[in-house]
């Protein structure tokens, strides 16, 4: 136990195999006061940032670490004395879960399930044959990695600890349409570099922002899907003037219903009903194997702009949801992507992904391939133009959509051929229709 | 009374589960219809270990003490009320500290019988005692633990009285010495509880229905050094042998017993039945709420030990074999923390057993036929005898051997088998290396302090990698 007067608070584990954070700043300083559960610092990790809660209420006494350090969990951040005559609850410093912790969504989801007798436990319990110590296998659990799946690299198939940590690192590639990058950067966060030249001599000014959570995590993935898969693009445009009108008065429905439908939604019906017809879309190239992996189930990944960074949450057997659903859960993935909310589980396991960036500029984009998988969407922009229709021009909404393809699996003329039908189930929503769910 | 996690029995799974739970920020109650620490601490594991230690205690004052060069004038007596009191003192300490630990991690505790009235409702008929009169408490709790443990199964003709027929609770609070004790049951509770009372003089007849003693709980050849001391102890056994049914006589107790179809009658002032232990699902009301049994009565549990029903778990004896206090911990923990949020499964690579017959057995992983079960046929199996442990030699604790089974291929180890002195310590090293996927090497590889047992296990690393230093091994080749 502690000592009665001060309380040590350290950096809770955050799960999700989370090592360490970084300091990004104090929201306390010594002298303050503050309550118990309320949030004393920010810390950034490579998932997302996180609010540290003090477990106890009571006035801050020392600050242990500096803003900007990495901080590795456990580690003490700060003392706080206790208030004296104040009861405080017998709890360790531990019960407080860290605010973003995806503890919620997982606690919520054990006591949503109904347990059935020897039900799915995700990830599977490691096989007898699993050579991992304890620790190793506790470290892929908590990180939602099947320790059976993971190539142990170490005397006679040992699962090392790196191991794990190196699977978690390919299983996490994030997507990057570029345009998005440059998008919404907030200001802040921008480097500011001094560009008019104010006579400093011949000195170039530059600041040193070190590569870090978020945006390495970023990097190494955009690195590694450019370095592996040969990309190719194919633009195209649709005239969606009927589904402009249909998705007007679906939203009108679904707002009674308390959501909001936009484009998406329809896109990702029209991508999964064309994918049905094109499996090579939904597959991935496992390099090591020499082998092509049709995956039979659809889940979509759609990018997400955040302060963060880009994030790419994944709507699960996205097929099997109804326009009111898929919407739904677009909007509730993308507001948790924005507060750094969201839990690992709920960014991995894509088979394909969208990226909409319409609504802020670009005819087109290049966007890269969220790798394993082999295609991207890119959509954007719905913009009136005149269009040549039974000897006159007309007015019509036109929709731009990209298809950006690893070519190493699909050929140019069937991205035109499944273009050809994508665009032919947008432009007529009565064609769509027939594959709805 | 609301709470977010109650926990049914406080034995060693129960009440770990209790403080685990509080320790995540649970608000935690646990309910107990005897007394804190379940049938381990008060009336099993903890209460049979004193008494085990004395009779060793005793039998080495009866035969080593004259070999070092003891002269014992007078013949040491045993006072059974006052080792009694003992063992008892023995029990309260560890009782009381696990109060206090509840008690210090926040935890409630309530003395009383539960019911669950629904499959989110307790109801608790509370234990009377001079402070509180009976009562009924309504417990509601997101999440229940149900950690109630086991008890012994009767045959027919057998019905525990604890004044003629005894369990093993009954035999461990025997206040005086019976002359004979007819065991009914040669499994480990059994023969524990027999080798100290053959240590203590009394007279032991085992009725066992297979044909070797421990049979499926420990390997063969320490299997054999037990029973060939159990000879020496004097204790008769009966293999292939059923108990038919008992009467009382004029001087004591005849037991009938069936071997191959021929009826014999033994007799004993005592009988101890341990033929083994059920499951305690059928409290509870637990079948009525919904959850769902296996065909031996143990609760269907998943490897987060959920049950069927939402916010129900089970642990312990209640869930599955192995029925150890030492599982049921590792499960109690593990379901706090599932409760809490947090993403484990029961993933150990061996539970170990230990059985306190003389010497000791101690095993972690598998026997050579489970290897084989498990898809390993080509094994290398060593052993090392106690006999080349000088500090064996000194102890005069010189019976018994360490066996190692690997992997042949890899020189994985895959099961530890130990009979000798100290074997339950000297097994957690074993575990350890099963769990960390140690091959022969790390074993034999890994200095071992001098002069000790622990010697004995890197020597039997070495054995089966066939080149042991302390016994003589022909070389395998000179390649």
């Amino acid at each position: 136990m502690m000592n009665a007067e001060t309380q040590e608070v350290r950096l809770p584990d955050i799960g999700e195999g989370v090592v360490e954070g970084e300091l990004v700043r104090w929201l306390v300083k010594i002298g303050d006061k503050v309550l118990a559960d309320q949030a004393v610092a920010e810390v950034m990790t490579d998932k997302a940032t996180v609010e540290v809660p003090s477990p106890i209420a009571g006035t801050v006494k020392e600050l242990k670490v500096k803003e900007g350090d990495t901080v590795p969990i456990e580690t003490v951040m700060l003392l706080v004395q206790k208030e004296l005559g104040q009861s405080t609850k017998p709890q360790s410093p531990e019960t407080k879960s860290v605010q973003t912790k995806p503890i919620e969504p997982q606690e919520k989801k054990i006591v949503a399930t109904a347990a059935p007798v020897a039900s799915e436990i995700n990830p599977p319990v490691a096989d007898t044959k699993v050579l991992a110590t304890p620790s190793t296998r506790r470290l892929a659990r908590e990180m939602g990695i099947d320790i059976n799946q993971v190539n142990g690299t170490g005397l006679v198939g040992r699962v090392t600890r790196e191991d794990v940590l190196k699977n978690n690192l390919i299983k996490e590639v994030i997507s990057h349409p570029k345009s998005a990058m440059e998008s919404k950067i907030p200001p802040s966060n921008t480097t500011s570099f001094v560009y008019k030249n104010q006579n400093f001599g011949s000195s170039l000014v530059e600041e040193k922002v070190p590569l870090r959570g978020v945006r390495k995590k970023i990097a190494e993935n955009m690195q590694n899907s450019k370095h592996t898969i040969p990309h190719f693009t194919l633009v195209e445009e649709a005239q969606v003037t009927e589904l402009v009108k249909l998705r007007a008065q679906a939203k009108e429905q679904a707002e009674k219903r308390g959501v909001k439908i936009t484009y998406l939604p329809f896109v990702i019906k029209a991508l999964l009903a064309t994918v049905r017809e094109f499996p090579m879309f939904n597959a991935s190239i496992d390099d090591s194997a020499a082998e092509i992996i049709y995956k039979k189930y659809y889940h979509v990944g759609f990018a997400a702009d955040t302060p963060n960074g880009l994030m790419v949450p994944v709507i699960k057997f996205a097929d099997q949801k109804t326009l009111l659903e898929l919407s739904h859960e677009i909007q509730e993935l993308a507001q948790k992507a924005r507060a750094g909310k969201l839990a690992l589980d709920e960014m991995r396991g894509a088979t394909i992904t969208v990226t909409n960036i319409g609504s802020v500029a670009g005819l087109y984009a290049t966007p890269i391939i969220n790798h394993p998988e082999v295609a991207i969407l890119g959509m954007y922009k719905i913009q009136d133009r005149p269009v040549w229709k039974e000897n006159s021009f007309v007015r019509a909404q036109v929709m731009n959509f990209s298809m950006t393809c690893d070519h190493r699996l699909i050929d140019g003329a069937v991205a035109a051929n499944f273009m050809k039908a994508f665009v032919n189930r947008l432009e007529n929503p009565s064609v769509l229709m027939l594959d709805m769910i | 009374m609301e709470f977010d996690v109650c926990v049914i029995g406080a034995g060693p799974g129960g009440y770990v589960a209790a403080i685990r739970a509080a320790q995540l920020g649970k608000k935690t109650v646990i309910v107990e219809r005897e007394s804190l620490g379940g049938v381990c601490l008060n009336v099993g594991c903890i209460p049979s270990k004193a008494l085990i230690v004395a009779s060793h205690f005793y039998s080495r004052m009866q035969h080593d003490a004259a070999v070092m060069g003891f002269e014992i004038k007078a013949p040491v007596k045993i006072n059974a009320e006052k080792l009694q009191s003992w063992k008892q003192s023995v029990v309260e300490k560890m009782t009381g500290g696990i109060a206090q630990l509840l008690k210090a991690n926040g935890v409630t505790v309530i003395a009383g019988e539960a019911q669950f009235t629904t499959p989110t409702q307790l109801e608790v008929k509370t234990t009377v005692s001079h402070s509180t009169p009976a009562k009924t408490e309504i417990i509601k709790a997101k999440n229940y633990i149900v950690a109630t443990g086991s008890r012994p199964i009767e045959i027919p003709g057998f019905k525990i009285d604890e004044t003629q027929v005894l369990s093993s609770s009954g035999a461990l609070a025997l206040k005086k010495l019976p002359k004979k004790i007819i065991v009914v049951g040669g499994g480990y509770i059994g023969l524990e509880i027999g080798t100290l009372m053959a240590k203590l003089g009394v007279e032991i007849e085992v009725v066992e229905a297979g044909n070797q003693l421990l049979s499926g709980v420990a390997d063969p050849d320490c299997v054999q050094v037990v029973t060939k001391n159990l000879n020496k102890l004097g204790v008769k056994i009966h293999y292939n042998a059923k108990a038919v049914e008992y009467k009382k006589t004029s001087n004591g107790l005849e037991v009938s017993i069936q071997i191959n179809n021929q009826v014999q009658k033994i007799s004993g002032e005592k009988i101890l039945l341990t033929v083994g232990r059920r499951p305690n699902s059928d409290g509870l009301n637990l079948k009525n709420i919904g959850v769902q049994l296996d065909e031996k009565g143990f609760v269907k549990v998943n490897p987060q030990r959920k049950t069927n029903l939402q916010g129900i778990y089970a642990i312990g004896d209640i869930a599955c074999q192995p029925m150890l206090a030492h599982k049921a911990s590792y499960e109690g923990i593990l379901a706090a923390e599932v409760i809490a949020g947090k993403n484990r499964v029961y993933d150990p690579k061996t539970v170990p057993a230990v059985i306190f017959v003389d010497p000791e057995i101690a095993s972690a992983g598998w026997t050579e036929a489970e290897c084989k079960l498990h898809g390993h046929t080509d094994l290398k199996v060593g052993k090392f005898p106690f006999a080349a442990n000088g500090r064996a030699v000194s102890l005069m604790e010189t019976n018994g051997l360490v066996k190692i089974i690997a992997d042949a291929k890899t020189n994985i180890v895959l099961g530890v088998h130990i009979a000798g002195p100290e074997a339950s310590q000297l097994i957690s090293e074993a575990v350890l290396g099963i769990e960390m996927g140690a091959r022969l090497e790390d074993l034999a590889g890994s200095i071992h302090p001098h002069p000790t047992l622990s010697e004995t296990l890197m020597e039997a690393a070495e054995a089966t990698l066939g080149h042991a230093i302390h016994i003589y091994q022909k070389p395998r080749s000179h390649a």
